[in-house]
């Protein structure tokens, strides 16, 4: 296991400039030293999440100099050349586009951080409005996603690691093996023509609601939880056929991954020393499964970054596929109308969740296993 | 990591002069592995040339079932499948070499310098970080968005495609190499090198660079399967290649909608014929990682 000690000289200690503040503050010395050395032990939470906001700020920046470089003007383009003279002028100004780089550059960093991510050129409408009630939609559909192919994967990869030599480990080894390698759009096409066109076990991939049901009161924004604090069955049962299909495509082309993840981690461990010590002391077998999951935990949980950042390709897949209408399917429509405000606005988003859920893994596997934690001031 | 490459190359040496002696059966037999690839190749060249059918031409009536005359049926368009199917492997092969050899040998540059000079002070050191940190970056950002929403900026043609995905997925070969090099750049030949007063960039070519680039290597057939599977991914979304140009990904985006209604044909056959070449592109893999170990 590598401990990863990177230096990171342009985020500053916290938990230092106190320190020297209240070094001096004689009898309730004791005190302060002890929430101070509290304080410093979870300084790495602190360098992780301000990693996370300098990587943010890179694709802020970024992806105006991106939009920036796309050659032609952006507003005839998307208007299909029907803006000119007069007009044009107009709304170059009403989306900023006059004045020197720096100006645009000042006013598109202003409006971002007032949450303001402009307004669509196709629809008019304002994005951050869109993009509000369409993620709380795709992380529904990720989030399920992922829980079941955790579900599927747990059994799995238990199996394969505890009977190494069966026949069907070895058929489960060779699925993980294919990971990467099953595409969302063709699971989801062969699923769309056995189970809807020719079984007809759910309803048709259009939506995510029955157009004659009324979608529930907003509440979370999460379309299934609206339904069922209204009360709704007939809503949320709506909600969750239409979402089966996309979450079988989701679990069968992204199960692979994590079982691939699960086995890698478990291989490593099985053999370790720690688990010929629990058996050679007369553990039972459950406790020494027990342990040999808890040690491969946090390689597994460093992994989900990643897959979420797989998954969220894989919705934008879905969405267009099944008509599920959340952020990827913006984002479709978005190029479509060659909407580039709107596209650079998802782009903003869409790097901001990956950040906050590498965040969190990061934090969750610092958690699992101290030896993972970025310790660049902690004393061994 | 001396020993094994001068291993290899003894070896492919033994091989070749015993496939020489020994006839070409048992060279075939040891190289069946890249058969499928080779076959892959070989369609790319001549697909175009044995279609049947103008390829981008209505040539019969909209989706109709497999027949003599249509092998693979038509699609909605009136298009004919085989010959839409056959057309496409030359495009979607050429992306996929395309993207492999930019994102390997731009992965492979980038992870050198990040690795061999990531900790150096200096404006080397920093153009070094900051090429390791643009690694870490673009990979934080899913593959199918980042290509979307490149693709989607600068035109939908071949050219754009095959920059984007190589871009997306660069981090993939680049970060491979950086962990390779941090992991030569130690070794005992480089030390020895540099004491005997060799320049850096002969190090860096001569010592560092031949000695960590095998796995890298290993990994590009795996980076043309990603290329396959991303680009006919772009394509199914609208934002790849477009009508009536053949290519898997926009005949897969119109077949989703004649599965939908129990028409089978249009997408099964893009569908093989993309399994296929990320098939033959494992083989490729498994025989240079099998090669290499041994």
């Amino acid at each position: 296991m590598t401990v990863d000690i990177r230096v990171d000289t342009g985020i500053a200690d916290p938990t230092l400039v106190t320190g020297t503040a209240d070094g001096g503050t004689g009898t309730k010395g004791f005190g302060a030293q002890s929430v101070l050395s509290r304080l410093s032990e979870w300084a790495w939470v602190g360098r992780a999440a301000g990693r996370a906001i300098v990587n943010f700020l890179i694709f802020v920046v970024a992806a105006f100099f991106l939009v920036q470089l796309i050659p032609g003007d952006p507003l005839v383009s998307s208007s299909g050349g029907r803006l000119s003279g007069e007009a044009l002028g107009k709304a170059r100004e009403v989306y900023g586009l006059n004045g020197s780089l720096a100006s645009q550059f000042w006013s598109y960093l202003t409006s971002l951080f007032s949450f303001d991510l402009g307004e669509s050129i196709a629809t008019g409408r304002p994005v951050a409005e869109d993009m509000a009630t369409r993620i709380p939609a795709t992380l529904e559909l990720i989030g399920t996603g992922l829980f079941f192919a955790c579900l599927v994967a747990l059994p799995m990869s238990y199996f394969v690691v505890t009977k190494p030599t069966n026949r069907f480990s070895k058929v489960l080894r060779s699925y993980a093996s294919s990971a990467g390698a099953i595409p969302e759009y063709v699971v989801g096409i062969l699923f769309l023509f056995v189970f809807f066109a020719t079984l007809a076990w759910v309803p048709a991939p259009s939506g995510r609601l029955d157009p004659i049901l009324m979608p529930p009161a907003e509440v979370t924004g999460f379309p299934i939880l609206d339904a069922f604090i209204a009360g709704d069955a007939e809503a949320a049962n709506s909600y969750i056929s239409h979402l089966i299909l996309p979450v079988a495509v989701m679990v069968v082309s992204h199960t692979a991954i994590l079982v691939k993840s699960l086995i890698l981690a478990l291989d490593t461990e099985i053999d370790n020393p720690a688990t010929r010590f629990r058996i050679a002391s007369g553990a039972p077998r459950r406790i020494v499964i027990a342990s040999v999951y808890r040690r491969a935990l946090p390689s597994a949980v460093a992994m989900l970054g990643m897959i979420f950042g797989l998954l969220l390709g894989g919705a934008v897949v879905l969405e267009s596929l099944f008509g599920l209408g959340g952020l990827g399917q913006y984002a479709v429509d978005a190029v479509r109308a060659s909407d580039v405000f709107a596209l650079r606005s998802f782009l903003v988003v869409i790097a901001g969740l990956c950040l906050i859920v590498y965040f969190l893994t990061e934090v969750a596997t610092g958690l699992l296993d101290s030896r993972r934690r970025d310790s660049r001031n902690q004393e061994v | 990591m001396v020993m094994p490459t001068l291993k290899s190359t003894s070896e492919t040496d033994v091989d070749r002069s015993a496939g020489r002696s020994a006839g070409a059966v048992a060279g075939l037999r040891r190289h069946a592995a890249l058969i499928p690839f080779g076959i892959l190749l070989l369609f790319a060249v001549i697909g175009p040339i044995v279609a049947p059918q103008p390829a981008t031409e209505v040539v019969g009536t909209p989706s109709t079932a497999p027949s003599g005359d249509h092998w693979f049926g038509t699609d909605s368009n009136g298009f004919d499948v085989f010959s839409r199917t056959l057309t496409a492997f030359r495009l979607d092969i050429l992306i996929a070499i395309a993207v492999t050899l930019l994102a390997t040998v731009v992965g492979m540059a980038i992870g050198a310098i990040a690795g061999m000079y990531g900790s150096r002070g200096g404006l080397l050191g920093v153009i070094a970080g900051t090429l390791g940190r643009t690694i870490d970056l673009v990979q934080a950002l899913p593959v199918m968005i980042g290509g979307l929403v490149i693709v989607s900026f600068f035109g939908r043609n071949e050219v754009v495609v095959s920059i984007a995905l190589a871009l997306v997925l660069m981090p993939f070969q680049g970060r491979l190499m950086r962990t390779e090099v941090l992991r030569t750049r130690n070794d005992g030949y480089v030390t020895a090198a540099r004491m005997s007063g060799e320049s850096e960039i002969r190090i860096l070519f001569r010592h560092v660079i031949p000695n960590s680039c095998a796995p890298v290597l290993e990994n590009a057939s795996a980076i043309f399967g990603m290329a396959i599977i991303f680009c006919a991914g772009l394509g199914f979304l609208g934002v790849g290649i477009p009508l009536p140009t053949a290519e898997w990904g926009n005949m897969l985006a119109d077949g989703a909608a004649d599965a939908a209604v129990g028409r089978w044909w249009p997408a099964l056959f893009p569908v093989l014929a993309l399994a296929y070449s990320v098939w033959a592109a494992s083989k490729v893999t498994t025989f240079i990682s099998r090669r290499r170990r041994t």
